[in-house]
């Protein structure tokens, strides 16, 4: 081995570094605001009785899963160029859409989740269909879901960094421009590797905290 | 909306989709004996070995794809002196990522079968490696089919990143046909089209094997 590492590269290009963190976690929480927003819709709709919203949702779900998150991004930011949208918004409605397959998909399961009998007895002791919902599926949905949610949101901002493609200059576009300047690929890819950890890591312990201790604990089943 | 640009094209697009499917097959079959490598590793006797799985499964899938192949092209050639061509490049980095996630759902596709049949096995005899041959894996496979095909849909989504370090699989491939025609719109909805239908077979093969194959619990 012949390379001869310089970690001080990093604390060189410490302010650029920074600013792509910045925006990178400013396209996840974007992009996971729409996912969830879209994503609760759509797995509620396809749980819906009525038959319209259940077979849109369900083209909306395969569509956007089937066709890769790059793909997405260039939809909006090649294909629609008369739109005329900026960079950093086509990243978040890209990666919003794209996720936002994944969140119905996970709605879904946790509503699902929720024996039927808990739904009949909330009927038979008078409860209306909303209040059901309300008091009874969501609460222990919720913790159903959990789980898959935080790796969803570490997920997308792995993904987040597809948005450097299409000129976005979030962590891993930066890595590439600090690359650019100075040949030093490996440390500028390690460093930024090591700031997705401590990203993905915090997202996801925070999240699994704040749901699990927000809701109920399911109840019993016999 | 007018596809005739697709159509003008259509030989050299049909190419490139063509080395995409060929891609993916590469890396599903890489990335399923490398991660079931893995997956095996992650649970070794010895302590090193386990640690050292444990170690790459959790860096891998902390790092967005991207990144990972990136590092294979660009930075991997400093440290161990050999270049890939850029098509090596992302299969090797595609493999290698998703060997990762594959791994843990090997794991937990084995243990999904019953401690009491591996006692049972070796009671009766066989060895360690026999009983993982002809117990454990048998049913964990089977049980594993939905999560793989889960990667495996994943994997050919994406091979489009591949386009990203310069190989003209489909995605790259339509970039450099809009680059001379400049037809976005018509282009991409074809881009997608084309990996809507690939990725929607290969689910619908996956609920298929599962349906014929999965044990009932």
């Amino acid at each position: 081995m012949t390379y001869s590492f310089d970690w001080g590269v990093l604390w060189r290009y410490r302010e650029q570094l920074v600013g792509g963190f910045s925006l990178t976690l400013a396209l996840s929480v974007l992009g996971l605001a729409g996912a969830l927003g879209v994503g609760v819709l759509a797995g509620a709709s396809a749980e819906s009785e009525r038959r319209w919203p259940r077979g849109i949702a369900a083209a909306y779900i395969e569509i956007a899963r089937n066709v890769p998150l790059l793909v997405h991004l260039y939809f909006w930011y090649l294909g629609l160029t008369a739109l005329r949208l900026p960079a950093f918004w086509c990243g978040v409605l890209g990666l919003g859409l794209y996720s936002g397959a994944y969140v119905a998909e996970i709605v879904r399961s946790g509503l699902q989740g929720v024996p039927a009998g808990q739904r009949a007895a909330g009927l038979a002791s008078g409860l209306s269909r909303r209040q059901i919902l309300r008091h009874i599926v969501y609460p222990q949905a919720l913790r159903i879901v959990a789980p898959s949610l935080a790796g969803l949101f570490s997920q997308l901002i792995k993904d987040s960094s597809l948005a450097s493609v299409i000129s976005v200059a979030e962590l891993t576009f930066v890595a590439g421009a600090i690359e650019g300047d100075t040949f030093r690929t490996f440390e500028a890819y390690i460093g930024i590797t090591v700031l997705y950890l401590v990203a993905v890591t915090a997202i996801s312990q925070i999240t699994l905290w704040t749901l699990r201790s927000r809701i109920v604990e399911p109840a019993m089943q016999y | 909306m007018d596809l005739s640009v697709v159509g003008r094209n259509l030989p050299y697009l049909a190419a490139a989709f063509a080395l995409t499917l060929q891609t993916a097959a590469l890396v599903i079959a890489g990335g399923t004996v490398t991660g079931l490598l893995l997956g095996l590793a992650r649970d070794a006797g010895l302590s090193a070995v386990r640690g050292a799985a444990a170690l790459y499964i959790g860096l891998i899938r902390g790092t967005p794809l991207l990144v990972v192949v990136f590092v294979v092209y660009f930075a991997l050639p400093a440290l161990i002196g050999h270049r890939f061509t850029a098509y090596q490049a992302a299969v090797v980095g595609f493999i290698a990522f998703i060997a990762a996630y594959i791994a843990e759902d090997v794991r937990s596709g084995m243990r999904s079968v019953p401690r009491g049949q591996i006692e049972a096995g070796l009671a009766s005899g066989l060895a360690r490696g026999q009983v993982l041959r002809l117990v454990v894996l048998p049913q964990a496979i089977r049980r594993m089919i939905p999560a793989l095909f889960n990667q495996f849909v994943r994997l050919l989504k994406f091979t489009s990143v591949a386009s990203v370090i310069g190989v003209t699989e489909l995605t790259g491939a339509t970039l450099a046909v809009n680059a001379r025609e400049f037809k976005p719109l018509p282009l991409l909805t074809a881009l997608a089209l084309a990996y809507f239908l690939a990725c929607y077979a290969l689910s619908l093969l996956g609920r298929w094997l599962n349906r014929r194959y999965a044990i009932a619990s």
